[in-house]
Protein backbone atom coordinates (compact mmCIF):
# COMPACT_ATOMS: atom_id res chain seq x y z
CA UNK A 1 0.00 0.00 0.00
CA UNK A 2 1.43 3.13 -0.96
CA UNK A 3 0.00 6.53 0.04
CA UNK A 4 0.50 10.07 -0.30
CA UNK A 5 0.37 12.91 2.31
CA UNK A 6 -0.02 16.41 1.14
CA UNK A 7 3.26 19.04 0.81
CA UNK A 8 3.22 22.31 1.03
CA UNK A 9 4.90 24.99 -0.32
CA UNK A 10 5.74 28.67 0.48
CA UNK A 11 4.72 31.27 -1.32
CA UNK A 12 7.94 32.79 -3.60
CA UNK A 13 7.20 36.24 -4.40
CA UNK A 14 7.40 37.28 -7.73
CA UNK A 15 9.69 39.80 -6.91
CA UNK A 16 9.81 42.02 -3.71
CA UNK A 17 8.66 44.13 -6.44
CA UNK A 18 5.38 42.94 -7.07
CA UNK A 19 4.80 42.93 -3.54
CA UNK A 20 2.28 44.84 -2.48
CA UNK A 21 1.26 45.60 -5.76
CA UNK A 22 1.95 42.91 -7.69
CA UNK A 23 4.18 40.47 -7.17
CA UNK A 24 6.23 39.19 -5.87
CA UNK A 25 7.81 38.22 -6.08
CA UNK A 26 8.73 37.32 -5.97
CA UNK A 27 8.18 33.87 -7.47
CA UNK A 28 5.03 31.49 -7.42
CA UNK A 29 3.63 29.38 -5.68
CA UNK A 30 2.23 25.58 -5.46
CA UNK A 31 1.02 23.07 -3.40
CA UNK A 32 1.20 19.39 -4.40
CA UNK A 33 0.77 16.31 -2.28
CA UNK A 34 3.85 14.22 -1.17
CA UNK A 35 5.21 11.69 0.28
CA UNK A 36 7.45 8.70 0.39
CA UNK A 37 5.10 8.14 -2.01
CA UNK A 38 5.27 10.57 -4.55
CA UNK A 39 4.24 14.26 -4.85
CA UNK A 40 5.68 17.14 -4.32
CA UNK A 41 7.81 20.09 -2.82
CA UNK A 42 8.28 24.11 -2.30
CA UNK A 43 10.03 23.84 -5.99
CA UNK A 44 9.04 21.13 -7.63
CA UNK A 45 6.68 18.22 -8.23
CA UNK A 46 7.81 14.76 -7.04
CA UNK A 47 7.09 11.41 -8.72
CA UNK A 48 5.36 8.60 -7.22
CA UNK A 49 8.35 5.95 -6.48
CA UNK A 50 7.34 4.17 -9.29
CA UNK A 51 5.74 6.57 -11.20
CA UNK A 52 6.97 7.45 -15.09
CA UNK A 53 5.77 10.73 -15.18
CA UNK A 54 3.09 13.09 -13.97
CA UNK A 55 1.39 16.03 -14.81
CA UNK A 56 -0.05 18.68 -12.36
CA UNK A 57 -2.06 21.50 -13.06
CA UNK A 58 -2.54 24.09 -10.02
CA UNK A 59 -4.31 27.79 -10.03
CA UNK A 60 -2.86 30.34 -7.25
CA UNK A 61 -4.94 33.10 -5.85
CA UNK A 62 -2.85 35.03 -3.90
CA UNK A 63 -4.33 38.06 -1.93
CA UNK A 64 -2.02 40.96 -0.56
CA UNK A 65 -3.26 42.11 3.26
CA UNK A 66 -0.84 44.39 4.12
CA UNK A 67 3.32 44.10 4.51
CA UNK A 68 6.03 43.93 7.10
CA UNK A 69 8.22 46.73 6.86
CA UNK A 70 12.06 47.14 7.57
CA UNK A 71 11.52 46.60 11.22
CA UNK A 72 9.39 43.87 11.15
CA UNK A 73 6.19 45.98 11.81
CA UNK A 74 3.12 44.66 10.45
CA UNK A 75 1.53 47.88 8.54
CA UNK A 76 -1.84 47.70 6.51
CA UNK A 77 -2.09 48.30 2.98
CA UNK A 78 -3.83 51.84 1.95
CA UNK A 79 -7.33 51.78 2.85
CA UNK A 80 -9.66 50.88 -0.14
CA UNK A 81 -6.62 48.52 -1.84
CA UNK A 82 -7.43 45.24 -3.48
CA UNK A 83 -4.81 43.94 -4.59
CA UNK A 84 -4.37 40.30 -5.99
CA UNK A 85 -2.34 37.95 -8.26
CA UNK A 86 -3.18 34.76 -9.83
CA UNK A 87 -1.48 32.08 -11.18
CA UNK A 88 -1.66 28.95 -13.40
CA UNK A 89 1.01 26.41 -12.63
CA UNK A 90 1.70 23.70 -15.34
CA UNK A 91 3.96 21.18 -14.21
CA UNK A 92 5.41 17.86 -15.48
CA UNK A 93 7.88 15.31 -13.77
CA UNK A 94 9.28 12.08 -15.57
CA UNK A 95 11.10 9.24 -14.57
CA UNK A 96 15.08 9.42 -16.22
CA UNK A 97 16.22 6.69 -13.92
CA UNK A 98 15.96 4.37 -11.11
CA UNK A 99 16.15 6.62 -8.55
CA UNK A 100 16.25 9.59 -10.79
CA UNK A 101 13.29 12.30 -11.71
CA UNK A 102 13.11 15.53 -13.04
CA UNK A 103 10.79 18.01 -14.03
CA UNK A 104 9.56 21.14 -14.94
CA UNK A 105 7.27 23.99 -13.72
CA UNK A 106 5.92 27.00 -15.87
CA UNK A 107 3.68 29.24 -14.31
CA UNK A 108 1.39 32.11 -16.03
CA UNK A 109 0.73 35.13 -13.96
CA UNK A 110 -1.97 37.58 -13.99
CA UNK A 111 -1.71 40.70 -11.93
CA UNK A 112 -4.87 42.71 -10.29
CA UNK A 113 -4.46 45.43 -8.49
CA UNK A 114 -6.77 48.30 -7.36
CA UNK A 115 -5.97 50.95 -5.08
CA UNK A 116 -8.35 54.42 -4.91
CA UNK A 117 -6.70 56.02 -7.27
CA UNK A 118 -5.36 53.81 -9.90
CA UNK A 119 -6.31 49.95 -11.11
CA UNK A 120 -4.59 47.21 -13.20
CA UNK A 121 -4.84 44.29 -15.04
CA UNK A 122 -1.26 42.76 -16.20
CA UNK A 123 -0.63 38.97 -17.09
CA UNK A 124 1.96 37.27 -18.40
CA UNK A 125 4.87 34.18 -18.13
CA UNK A 126 6.06 33.75 -15.08
CA UNK A 127 9.94 32.37 -14.35
CA UNK A 128 9.77 28.51 -14.77
CA UNK A 129 11.80 26.24 -12.95
CA UNK A 130 13.49 23.23 -14.03
CA UNK A 131 14.52 20.62 -11.39
CA UNK A 132 16.21 17.26 -10.63
CA UNK A 133 15.78 14.60 -7.42
CA UNK A 134 17.82 11.73 -6.74
CA UNK A 135 15.80 9.64 -4.67
CA UNK A 136 17.95 7.77 -1.61
CA UNK A 137 16.01 4.57 -1.32
CA UNK A 138 14.94 1.78 -3.31
CA UNK A 139 11.92 0.91 -1.91
CA UNK A 140 8.54 3.29 -0.50
CA UNK A 141 9.57 4.08 2.91
CA UNK A 142 6.18 4.20 4.09
CA UNK A 143 4.98 1.92 7.08
CA UNK A 144 1.26 0.82 9.01
CA UNK A 145 3.59 -0.12 11.61
CA UNK A 146 7.29 -0.16 13.17
CA UNK A 147 8.57 -3.23 14.33
CA UNK A 148 12.29 -2.56 13.67
CA UNK A 149 14.78 -0.31 13.66
CA UNK A 150 14.76 -0.56 9.45
CA UNK A 151 10.89 0.91 9.75
CA UNK A 152 12.15 4.11 10.86
CA UNK A 153 14.17 4.59 7.75
CA UNK A 154 12.60 7.73 5.95
CA UNK A 155 12.54 9.18 2.39
CA UNK A 156 15.52 11.43 1.87
CA UNK A 157 15.32 13.31 -1.62
CA UNK A 158 17.93 15.16 -2.84
CA UNK A 159 17.50 17.47 -5.63
CA UNK A 160 18.61 20.73 -7.22
CA UNK A 161 16.42 23.20 -9.14
CA UNK A 162 16.91 26.28 -11.50
CA UNK A 163 14.62 29.25 -11.63
CA UNK A 164 14.97 30.53 -15.26
CA UNK A 165 13.59 34.66 -15.72
CA UNK A 166 10.79 33.81 -18.15
CA UNK A 167 8.58 36.10 -16.41
CA UNK A 168 8.29 40.05 -17.53
CA UNK A 169 10.75 41.77 -14.61
CA UNK A 170 11.77 45.60 -14.38
CA UNK A 171 14.73 44.95 -16.51
CA UNK A 172 13.24 43.43 -19.51
CA UNK A 173 11.63 45.04 -22.73
CA UNK A 174 8.02 44.04 -21.54
CA UNK A 175 7.30 45.86 -18.45
CA UNK A 176 6.68 49.55 -18.15
CA UNK A 177 5.57 49.64 -14.54
CA UNK A 178 5.85 47.87 -11.59
CA UNK A 179 1.90 46.61 -12.16
CA UNK A 180 3.73 44.28 -15.41
CA UNK A 181 6.15 42.30 -13.10
CA UNK A 182 5.76 38.54 -13.29
CA UNK A 183 9.12 37.84 -12.53
CA UNK A 184 12.36 38.77 -10.49
CA UNK A 185 14.70 39.14 -13.99
CA UNK A 186 17.00 36.95 -12.57
CA UNK A 187 18.61 33.05 -12.54
CA UNK A 188 18.61 31.25 -9.52
CA UNK A 189 20.18 27.72 -8.51
CA UNK A 190 18.46 25.72 -5.07
CA UNK A 191 19.81 22.89 -3.33
CA UNK A 192 16.80 21.21 -2.32
CA UNK A 193 16.20 18.38 0.65
CA UNK A 194 13.52 16.61 1.70
CA UNK A 195 12.82 13.95 4.37
CA UNK A 196 9.63 12.62 4.68
CA UNK A 197 8.85 10.07 7.12
CA UNK A 198 5.23 8.39 7.12
CA UNK A 199 3.71 5.92 9.75
CA UNK A 200 0.34 5.85 8.95
CA UNK A 201 -2.19 7.82 9.62
CA UNK A 202 0.86 10.70 10.53
CA UNK A 203 3.38 11.84 8.00
CA UNK A 204 6.09 14.42 8.90
CA UNK A 205 8.24 16.29 6.60
CA UNK A 206 11.01 18.31 6.75
CA UNK A 207 12.10 20.48 4.06
CA UNK A 208 14.91 22.83 3.02
CA UNK A 209 16.66 24.57 0.40
CA UNK A 210 19.12 27.17 0.03
CA UNK A 211 19.40 29.38 -3.65
CA UNK A 212 22.28 31.35 -4.93
CA UNK A 213 21.21 34.44 -7.88
CA UNK A 214 23.08 34.62 -10.85
CA UNK A 215 24.06 37.94 -11.03
CA UNK A 216 23.11 40.18 -14.05
CA UNK A 217 23.86 43.17 -15.97
CA UNK A 218 21.30 45.85 -16.25
CA UNK A 219 21.16 48.33 -18.91
CA UNK A 220 17.36 49.45 -18.43
CA UNK A 221 14.28 49.47 -15.58
CA UNK A 222 10.75 49.38 -17.35
CA UNK A 223 11.93 50.08 -20.49
CA UNK A 224 14.28 53.33 -20.08
CA UNK A 225 17.70 53.01 -20.73
CA UNK A 226 19.95 53.96 -17.43
CA UNK A 227 23.66 53.26 -16.49
CA UNK A 228 24.62 49.99 -16.63
CA UNK A 229 25.13 48.23 -13.71
CA UNK A 230 25.56 45.05 -12.55
CA UNK A 231 22.89 43.17 -9.27
CA UNK A 232 22.47 40.11 -7.69
CA UNK A 233 19.69 39.09 -4.83
CA UNK A 234 20.96 37.14 -1.36
CA UNK A 235 21.14 34.70 -0.91
CA UNK A 236 17.58 32.72 -0.25
CA UNK A 237 16.91 29.90 2.98
CA UNK A 238 13.80 27.98 3.13
CA UNK A 239 12.72 25.63 5.61
CA UNK A 240 9.52 24.01 6.20
CA UNK A 241 7.71 21.09 8.72
CA UNK A 242 4.48 19.70 8.30
CA UNK A 243 2.48 17.39 10.02
CA UNK A 244 -0.07 15.24 8.10
CA UNK A 245 -3.24 12.73 9.32
CA UNK A 246 -4.55 10.48 6.32
CA UNK A 247 -7.91 8.70 6.55
CA UNK A 248 -8.71 5.71 4.08
CA UNK A 249 -12.12 5.79 2.46
CA UNK A 250 -13.73 2.88 1.11
CA UNK A 251 -11.75 1.24 -1.77
CA UNK A 252 -8.71 2.67 -0.07
CA UNK A 253 -9.12 6.12 -1.80
CA UNK A 254 -7.60 8.50 0.96
CA UNK A 255 -8.20 12.07 2.64
CA UNK A 256 -5.11 13.74 4.25
CA UNK A 257 -5.13 17.04 6.03
CA UNK A 258 -1.89 18.58 6.74
CA UNK A 259 -0.17 21.18 8.56
CA UNK A 260 2.68 23.32 7.45
CA UNK A 261 5.03 25.96 9.34
CA UNK A 262 7.38 27.92 6.91
CA UNK A 263 10.16 30.24 7.08
CA UNK A 264 11.38 32.28 4.20
CA UNK A 265 14.49 34.29 4.31
CA UNK A 266 16.56 36.09 1.43
CA UNK A 267 19.93 38.04 2.18
CA UNK A 268 21.28 41.38 1.19
CA UNK A 269 21.89 41.76 -2.87
CA UNK A 270 24.27 43.71 -4.17
CA UNK A 271 24.93 46.51 -7.04
CA UNK A 272 28.16 46.85 -8.58
CA UNK A 273 29.39 44.43 -6.11
CA UNK A 274 28.43 46.82 -3.42
CA UNK A 275 25.57 45.62 -0.64
CA UNK A 276 21.88 46.55 -0.95
CA UNK A 277 20.59 45.73 2.21
CA UNK A 278 17.06 47.26 0.82
CA UNK A 279 15.93 43.68 -0.91
CA UNK A 280 16.55 41.66 2.27
CA UNK A 281 13.27 40.03 3.59
CA UNK A 282 11.56 37.78 5.54
CA UNK A 283 8.72 35.77 5.85
CA UNK A 284 6.82 33.01 8.07
CA UNK A 285 3.83 31.68 7.49
CA UNK A 286 1.35 28.52 8.10
CA UNK A 287 -0.22 26.35 5.60
CA UNK A 288 -3.45 24.02 5.65
CA UNK A 289 -3.58 21.41 2.57
CA UNK A 290 -6.32 18.55 2.10
CA UNK A 291 -5.99 15.93 -0.39
CA UNK A 292 -7.92 13.70 -2.33
CA UNK A 293 -6.01 10.57 -3.57
CA UNK A 294 -7.43 7.57 -5.59
CA UNK A 295 -6.40 4.01 -4.11
CA UNK A 296 -4.17 3.80 -7.62
CA UNK A 297 -2.51 6.72 -6.87
CA UNK A 298 -2.88 8.01 -10.50
CA UNK A 299 -5.58 11.14 -9.43
CA UNK A 300 -4.99 13.09 -6.81
CA UNK A 301 -7.06 16.53 -5.74
CA UNK A 302 -5.35 19.13 -3.60
CA UNK A 303 -6.47 22.25 -2.11
CA UNK A 304 -4.12 24.76 0.11
CA UNK A 305 -4.59 27.94 2.04
CA UNK A 306 -1.44 29.77 3.46
CA UNK A 307 -1.18 32.10 5.42
CA UNK A 308 1.74 34.87 6.27
CA UNK A 309 1.47 35.29 9.69
CA UNK A 310 0.10 38.98 10.49
CA UNK A 311 2.33 39.75 13.31
CA UNK A 312 5.11 41.82 14.13
CA UNK A 313 8.78 40.21 13.70
CA UNK A 314 7.16 37.49 11.28
CA UNK A 315 8.73 38.80 8.70
CA UNK A 316 10.56 41.99 7.00
CA UNK A 317 10.26 43.97 3.92
CA UNK A 318 8.12 41.38 2.18
CA UNK A 319 3.71 41.81 1.73
CA UNK A 320 1.59 39.52 4.10
CA UNK A 321 -0.70 37.48 1.74
CA UNK A 322 -3.53 34.69 1.88
CA UNK A 323 -2.67 32.14 -0.96
CA UNK A 324 -5.65 29.72 -2.36
CA UNK A 325 -4.19 26.75 -3.73
CA UNK A 326 -6.22 24.26 -6.10
CA UNK A 327 -4.52 21.62 -8.12
CA UNK A 328 -4.56 18.03 -9.73
CA UNK A 329 -2.25 15.70 -10.69
CA UNK A 330 -2.22 12.69 -12.39
CA UNK A 331 0.60 9.96 -12.29
CA UNK A 332 1.21 7.20 -15.24
CA UNK A 333 2.72 4.45 -14.34
CA UNK B 1 6.51 7.89 -24.33
CA UNK B 2 10.03 8.98 -25.04
CA UNK B 3 7.80 11.09 -27.30
CA UNK B 4 5.94 12.72 -25.36
CA UNK B 5 9.29 13.67 -23.02
CA UNK B 6 10.74 14.53 -25.88
CA UNK B 7 8.33 17.11 -27.34
CA UNK B 8 7.92 18.42 -23.63
CA UNK B 9 11.02 19.22 -23.70
CA UNK B 10 11.25 20.58 -26.46
CA UNK B 11 8.12 22.90 -26.09
CA UNK B 12 10.36 23.68 -22.64
CA UNK B 13 12.85 25.06 -24.46
CA UNK B 14 11.27 26.96 -27.20
CA UNK B 15 8.94 28.73 -24.46
CA UNK B 16 12.22 29.32 -22.75
CA UNK B 17 14.07 30.64 -25.47
CA UNK B 18 11.53 32.66 -27.68
CA UNK B 19 12.17 36.76 -27.03
CA UNK B 20 12.62 36.55 -23.32
CA UNK B 21 14.98 39.54 -22.76
CA UNK B 22 15.99 38.77 -19.38
CA UNK B 23 17.40 35.15 -20.47
CA UNK B 24 20.01 37.18 -21.63
CA UNK B 25 21.17 40.62 -19.55
CA UNK B 26 22.89 43.26 -21.68
CA UNK B 27 25.86 45.08 -20.12
CA UNK B 28 25.79 47.47 -23.38
CA UNK B 29 24.71 51.78 -22.24
CA UNK B 30 21.68 52.04 -24.51
CA UNK B 31 21.51 55.79 -23.48
CA UNK B 32 21.48 58.45 -26.36
CA UNK B 33 22.28 62.09 -25.96
CA UNK B 34 18.28 62.58 -25.04
CA UNK B 35 18.21 60.24 -22.19
CA UNK B 36 18.38 61.41 -18.60
CA UNK B 37 21.45 63.59 -18.01
CA UNK B 38 22.34 63.56 -22.07
CA UNK B 39 23.36 66.75 -23.47
CA UNK B 40 19.92 67.36 -25.40
CA UNK B 41 18.23 65.92 -22.91
CA UNK B 42 14.36 67.42 -22.02
CA UNK B 43 14.54 69.82 -19.06
CA UNK B 44 11.98 69.02 -16.77
CA UNK B 45 8.21 70.90 -17.09
CA UNK B 46 7.28 72.78 -14.19
CA UNK B 47 4.17 70.93 -12.39
CA UNK B 48 2.03 72.07 -9.11
CA UNK B 49 1.08 69.83 -6.98
CA UNK B 50 -1.28 69.91 -3.88
CA UNK B 51 0.61 68.28 -1.12
CA UNK B 52 -0.87 65.86 1.91
CA UNK B 53 -1.14 68.35 3.88
CA UNK B 54 -2.90 71.56 1.31
CA UNK B 55 0.51 73.22 0.66
CA UNK B 56 0.92 74.23 -2.80
CA UNK B 57 3.76 72.98 -4.15
CA UNK B 58 5.06 74.03 -7.36
CA UNK B 59 8.32 73.04 -9.11
CA UNK B 60 9.98 76.02 -10.56
CA UNK B 61 9.45 77.84 -7.21
CA UNK B 62 11.06 75.38 -5.12
CA UNK B 63 13.92 75.29 -7.26
CA UNK B 64 14.43 79.33 -6.53
CA UNK B 65 14.59 78.02 -3.08
CA UNK B 66 16.84 74.75 -3.43
CA UNK B 67 19.97 73.60 -5.11
CA UNK B 68 17.20 70.58 -6.62
CA UNK B 69 14.41 68.66 -5.91
CA UNK B 70 13.92 65.04 -5.56
CA UNK B 71 10.58 63.04 -6.44
CA UNK B 72 10.21 59.89 -5.23
CA UNK B 73 7.50 57.86 -6.25
CA UNK B 74 5.33 55.19 -3.73
CA UNK B 75 2.46 53.16 -3.21
CA UNK B 76 3.04 52.15 0.06
CA UNK B 77 4.82 48.76 -0.39
CA UNK B 78 7.72 46.99 1.50
CA UNK B 79 9.98 48.30 -0.84
CA UNK B 80 8.67 51.81 -1.18
CA UNK B 81 8.77 51.74 2.80
CA UNK B 82 12.86 50.69 2.28
CA UNK B 83 13.34 52.76 0.15
CA UNK B 84 11.94 55.60 2.20
CA UNK B 85 12.78 54.44 5.42
CA UNK B 86 16.50 54.50 3.95
CA UNK B 87 16.06 58.13 2.64
CA UNK B 88 15.10 59.57 5.79
CA UNK B 89 18.06 57.66 8.04
CA UNK B 90 20.74 58.15 5.28
CA UNK B 91 20.13 61.02 2.87
CA UNK B 92 17.69 63.44 3.33
CA UNK B 93 19.22 65.10 6.32
CA UNK B 94 22.68 65.25 4.62
CA UNK B 95 21.46 67.85 2.19
CA UNK B 96 19.71 70.51 3.59
CA UNK B 97 19.17 72.67 0.10
CA UNK B 98 17.70 69.99 -1.59
CA UNK B 99 13.62 69.34 -1.58
CA UNK B 100 12.81 65.83 -1.02
CA UNK B 101 9.12 65.12 -2.35
CA UNK B 102 7.31 61.22 -2.02
CA UNK B 103 5.11 61.23 -4.75
CA UNK B 104 2.08 59.20 -3.93
CA UNK B 105 0.24 58.08 -6.88
CA UNK B 106 -2.79 55.01 -5.60
CA UNK B 107 -3.95 56.50 -3.25
CA UNK B 108 -6.64 58.58 -5.08
CA UNK B 109 -7.41 61.80 -2.54
CA UNK B 110 -5.50 64.25 -0.83
CA UNK B 111 -6.96 62.35 2.42
CA UNK B 112 -6.35 59.30 1.44
CA UNK B 113 -3.12 60.30 0.41
CA UNK B 114 -2.53 61.85 3.96
CA UNK B 115 -3.75 58.71 5.81
CA UNK B 116 -1.68 56.18 4.46
CA UNK B 117 1.35 58.72 4.86
CA UNK B 118 0.71 58.49 9.04
CA UNK B 119 -0.24 55.25 8.39
CA UNK B 120 2.87 54.30 7.78
CA UNK B 121 4.84 56.51 9.67
CA UNK B 122 5.62 59.64 7.37
CA UNK B 123 4.02 62.14 8.50
CA UNK B 124 7.53 64.33 8.79
CA UNK B 125 8.00 64.36 4.68
CA UNK B 126 6.18 65.97 2.36
CA UNK B 127 3.94 64.07 0.21
CA UNK B 128 2.47 65.68 -2.98
CA UNK B 129 -1.17 63.74 -3.73
CA UNK B 130 -0.79 62.54 -7.21
CA UNK B 131 -4.53 62.29 -7.80
CA UNK B 132 -4.88 62.09 -11.83
CA UNK B 133 -1.07 60.77 -11.96
CA UNK B 134 -0.13 63.79 -13.92
CA UNK B 135 3.27 63.46 -12.04
CA UNK B 136 3.64 59.56 -13.17
CA UNK B 137 2.81 60.59 -16.66
CA UNK B 138 5.49 63.34 -16.57
CA UNK B 139 8.49 61.62 -15.44
CA UNK B 140 6.87 57.89 -16.92
CA UNK B 141 7.46 57.04 -13.70
CA UNK B 142 6.33 53.27 -11.43
CA UNK B 143 7.19 52.42 -8.02
CA UNK B 144 10.29 53.24 -6.52
CA UNK B 145 11.28 55.90 -9.58
CA UNK B 146 13.74 57.99 -7.83
CA UNK B 147 13.74 61.73 -10.08
CA UNK B 148 16.47 64.53 -9.36
CA UNK B 149 15.62 67.95 -11.19
CA UNK B 150 18.83 70.76 -10.78
CA UNK B 151 18.01 74.54 -10.37
CA UNK B 152 18.74 74.25 -14.30
CA UNK B 153 15.56 72.60 -14.65
CA UNK B 154 17.84 69.30 -15.64
CA UNK B 155 16.69 65.82 -15.18
CA UNK B 156 19.50 64.39 -13.61
CA UNK B 157 18.50 61.11 -12.40
CA UNK B 158 15.16 58.91 -13.29
CA UNK B 159 15.59 55.44 -12.30
CA UNK B 160 14.69 52.96 -10.00
CA UNK B 161 15.73 54.04 -6.06
CA UNK B 162 18.01 50.93 -5.42
CA UNK B 163 20.24 50.98 -2.72
CA UNK B 164 20.27 55.06 -2.65
CA UNK B 165 23.64 54.59 -4.07
CA UNK B 166 23.29 56.33 -7.24
CA UNK B 167 21.21 59.03 -5.75
CA UNK B 168 24.17 60.24 -3.34
CA UNK B 169 26.76 60.44 -5.93
CA UNK B 170 24.09 62.43 -8.11
CA UNK B 171 23.36 64.80 -4.78
CA UNK B 172 27.13 65.14 -4.02
CA UNK B 173 27.83 66.23 -7.55
CA UNK B 174 25.32 69.00 -7.25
Amino acid sequence: MRKRSPWVKSALPVSALLLSSSALLLPSSSAYAASCCGGGNSSSLVLPKFGNQMIDVSVDIEDYKGYWNQDGDYKKDPQGSDLNQYRLNMGYAFRIADNWQANVIVPYVWNDNTYPGITSKENGLGDASVSFWYETFDQVTCVYQVNSIEDLRPAIYVGGTLTVPTGKSAYGDDATSSFDITGRGLYRFDANLLIEKTVYPFTVTLQGSYGKYLERDVNQEYGTAIEPYKKNLGDRKFISASLGYTYFLEELDTVTFTAALSDLREDEGEIDGVSDPLTEFKKQSTALTTAYATSDLRWVFKGTWSHALREDGKGQNFPTTDIFTLGVSYAFY
Amino acid sequence: MRFIKLLFILLTLFTLTGCLDDLTSDSKDKRSDTSTGGDNAAPALDFTELSTENETIQLSSELLNHDAVVLYYTMWCPLCDSHMSHMRSNIIDNYSNVRFLMVDYVSGTVSQSRSSQVSNGYASLTVLADTDQSLVDQFNATMGTTVVIDDQNNILMNEDYKNGARLIDVLEAL
